[in-house]
């Protein structure tokens, strides 16, 4: 009995004006998506490479001199993110690049820059499509599931034969949704392969594994609004009543609860700025600097005040043998200290924003658009794990220039408490050739997955909810 | 001769809606094999509501309705095994053809190894044309379409066959048609439970007429009384009558 419910919904969405509309958008606009997105991160790719070799002949090319001036700014840049040709996520929101300088990093401009203003509403990728234009069809579709049945009679005559509800429910949600997934894993595979011509190195990696995953997420989400529609045509007795309701579901999913969640957020917990904090951290290390270096003054004249001439160059003198070490441990003192408190400033900022991010995720993956954007993202190396890595790796990376170059040439500022201000240098040797390379460690799949067991809880909830509402609802739906 | 078995039974059966409407008060009728029994009465006399029971599509508040000697109620899938029901307008899939339909509902009907010739052979029956086999249903008249809800109707060979206004809006040749198949489908002993406006088809075809007004049966009578009683006037009177909550 299923299978016959099953076969006649499937084959009546064949036959309807809606099923070549879909099956249309899907094989045109997916692959099309897939293929713009591919060249894009074709060139992307060929930038990174060659802005990879000028930062690294930059480096070769480092002097002493220019260590000493202070003005040496390395270059780390991220590299494209394979899978950002199915959801581009951060990718061209975060930085290019990070700056590393001896005050530490800052980070550079972003691929949004030259964007035109409509990738406000999204870039037009794989998960965008699925996300706004498949969910939306996949209401439209179950919006006259059960209330077009009722109002065209034909739910009746179904009833009027030996046939359970729920077998009806089941069959009906089965037939509509393979209706649904068919021409659209049609266009999945068909877009595989036009990335495949197109060169796109679809077999690296783990990213046959991660295709799938989102293949079967996108299902999943499918499914989802499919079983929503159904849900809101078993409370609504006309279909046209649906249609309005399901309009305003699909609303405040896509474009409310997400935008909701942050703005929520930042005014139930509001964080300084990053400009605010950045201030706070350039003025503090200027600080301690400016103490440090009064500090060096006031001790080196209180020691070589009263020596003999040429005391302070001499190593051997007793003042010397007195300041070197003096000097070392207020220096020693004063990093430790710049360090300490640089780092509870940036903890803190770091700890409010994870909290507040937290939070605003939190409120907006009740929107079912949400958890998928935020899975499939994940999924692509273009989400928030991958943003996550990517500061990870500039701090990584900050400190290990800090040891192979930045601390190797130490300036020492004093300013004398008579007036005056003296500078010197400490070197130590440095391998320009061998300084280290900036990585960024992409995430595994199993951690993808991991960092996204509430976004698939959250899934797992409006599959099944919608589904056990409607379940209830046409156990007692009045078919008269 | 022998007494025909019972296949159709309402046993005080009454139906009041959520809204406090009485729909059906205490209604006792019973419908044997190779019979017809036609309900008259007014809009909202409870008549539908009568086919909605025996369908298992709203409990009744008190009494119960059998087929075949099940309890609806309390088994309908069991009793919707013994029942084929058209509606005053047979509502189709429009995208179907004929046959997908008929094929569709035989399924659920419980006949689904049948072959396409067997559903031609009952769309015959019926005197669908041949081209209209294998056409859209969306394509169809009205009288095409209540053809084809007979055509279902018969190829699910129940005992009983619950008809709501089936002839409302047919044409006379339509109608006549619909007259033919239904004598022949008592003849089989298929017990006939049909709701109607159309007096002179009811006594036409009913081996009994009962008239409703306000959820009860008011009057029943059998052909051979009909012979010599005046159904139209009967009925007029009973219309023009004063309100039996009055």
């Amino acid at each position: 009995m299923l299978k016959t419910i099953v076969k006649k919904e499937l084959l009546e969405n064949i036959f309807s004006y809606r099923f070549p509309l879909f099956a249309l958008i899907c094989l045109v606009l997916i692959p099309l998506g897939m293929s713009v997105n591919n060249a894009q991160y074709a060139k992307r790719v060929r930038d990174y490479q060659e802005q990879i070799r000028l930062a690294d002949d930059a480096s070769a090319n480092l002097s002493m001199s220019d260590l000493m001036g202070g003005t040496v700014a390395i270059k780390g840049f991220r590299p494209p993110a394979l899978l950002s040709v199915f959801a581009q996520g951060f990718e061209n929101a975060l930085p290019l690049y990070y700056e590393f300088t001896q005050d530490g990093a800052t980070q550079g401009e972003s691929a949004s820059g030259d964007e035109s203003l409509v990738s406000i509403q999204g870039k037009f990728d794989f998960v965008f499509l699925v996300q706004m234009v498949i969910s939306l069809i996949g209401l439209l579709f179950a919006s006259d599931v059960i209330s077009g049945e009722k109002e065209a009679g034909t739910l009746r005559a179904m009833l009027s034969n030996r046939l359970p509800r729920d077998a009806i429910l089941v069959g009906k949600i089965t037939g509509g949704y393979l209706a649904l997934a068919v021409p659209f894993l049609a266009a999945f595979l068909l877009s595989t392969l036009v990335l495949l011509l197109g060169g796109f190195p679809l077999f690296g990696g783990d990213a046959p594994a991660r295709i799938a995953v989102l293949a079967l997420a996108a299902a999943l989400f499918m499914l989802i609004y499919y079983t929503i529609g159904t849900m809101v045509s078993t409370v609504s007795f006309k279909a046209r009543t649906s249609l309005v309701a399901i309009l305003l579901i699909w609303s405040a999913f896509q474009l409310v609860i997400p935008k909701l969640g942050d703005m929520l957020a930042s005014l139930i917990d509001p964080i300084r700025t990053e400009t605010q904090v950045s201030l706070e951290t350039s003025l503090l290390a200027k600080t301690i600097d400016t103490e440090t270096a009064k500090e060096l003054g006031k001790q080196y004249d209180l020691i070589f005040g009263s020596a003999r001439k040429g005391a302070a160059d001499d190593t051997a003198s007793p003042e010397r043998k007195r300041w070197d070490p003096l000097k070392a441990d207020i220096e020693q003192r004063a990093r430790e200290r710049k360090a300490r408190e640089i780092r509870a400033i940036t903890e803190t900022y770091r700890q409010e924003r994870r909290r507040q991010q937290s939070l605003a995720s939190n409120l907006a993956l009740i929107s079912p658009s949400a958890a998928f954007t935020r899975l499939a993202s994940d999924l692509c190396g273009t989400g928030e794990l991958a943003r996550t890595k990517y500061l990870a790796a500039v701090q990584s990376h900050q400190l290990a220039l800090d040891q192979a170059l930045f601390q190797r040439v130490r300036r020492t500022v004093m300013i004398h408490p008579g007036g005056g201000t003296s500078l010197g240098f400490s070197v130590q040797p440095i391998d320009f050739k061998a300084l280290p390379k900036f990585t960024v460690a992409s995430s595994s799949l199993a951690e993808a997955l991991k960092a996204n067991v509430q976004s698939l809880a959250m899934l797992a909830f409006w599959l099944i909810a919608p589904f056990v509402f409607a379940y209830v609802k046409f156990r007692k739906y009045d078919v008269r | 001769m022998t007494e025909k078995a019972t296949i159709l039974k309402a046993d005080d059966l009454s139906m009041r809606y959520e809204d406090g409407v009485l729909a059906l008060d205490h209604l006792n009728l019973a419908v044997r094999a190779g019979e017809v029994y036609c309900l008259l009465g007014a809009n909202g006399a409870g008549k539908t509501t009568t086919i909605n029971l025996f369908l298992g599509f709203i409990p009744p508040t008190t009494g119960a309705c059998f087929i075949n000697g099940i309890d609806v109620a309390k088994d309908p899938l069991e009793a919707k095994k013994h029942v084929a029901f058209v509606s005053e307008n047979v509502m189709l899939y429009g995208n179907f053809t004929a046959r997908q339909n008929l094929d569709f509902f035989a399924k659920l009907g419980g006949k689904p190894d049948l072959d396409k010739e067997r559903y031609y052979q009952v769309m015959r029956r019926v005197s669908l044309q041949e081209k209209a086999f294998e056409q859209r249903v969306k394509t169809f008249s009205k009288g095409m379409r209540q053809k084809l809800g007979i055509s279902i109707a018969i190829i699910k060979d129940a005992a009983a066959i619950l008809l709501d206004e089936p002839t409302s809006g047919l044409d006379p040749k339509a109608a006549e048609e619909f007259q033919e198949i239904l004598h022949e489908l008592k003849a089989e002993g298929k017990a006939i439970l049909m709701s109607t406006h159309d007096i002179f088809r009811a006594k036409e075809i009913g081996d009994r007429v009962g008239i409703m007004k306000e959820g009860r049966l008011v009057m029943e009578r059998t052909r051979e009384e009909l012979q010599v009683e005046d159904l139209v006037k009967i009925h007029i009177d009973y219309m023009k009558s004063e309100p039996l909550s009055a």
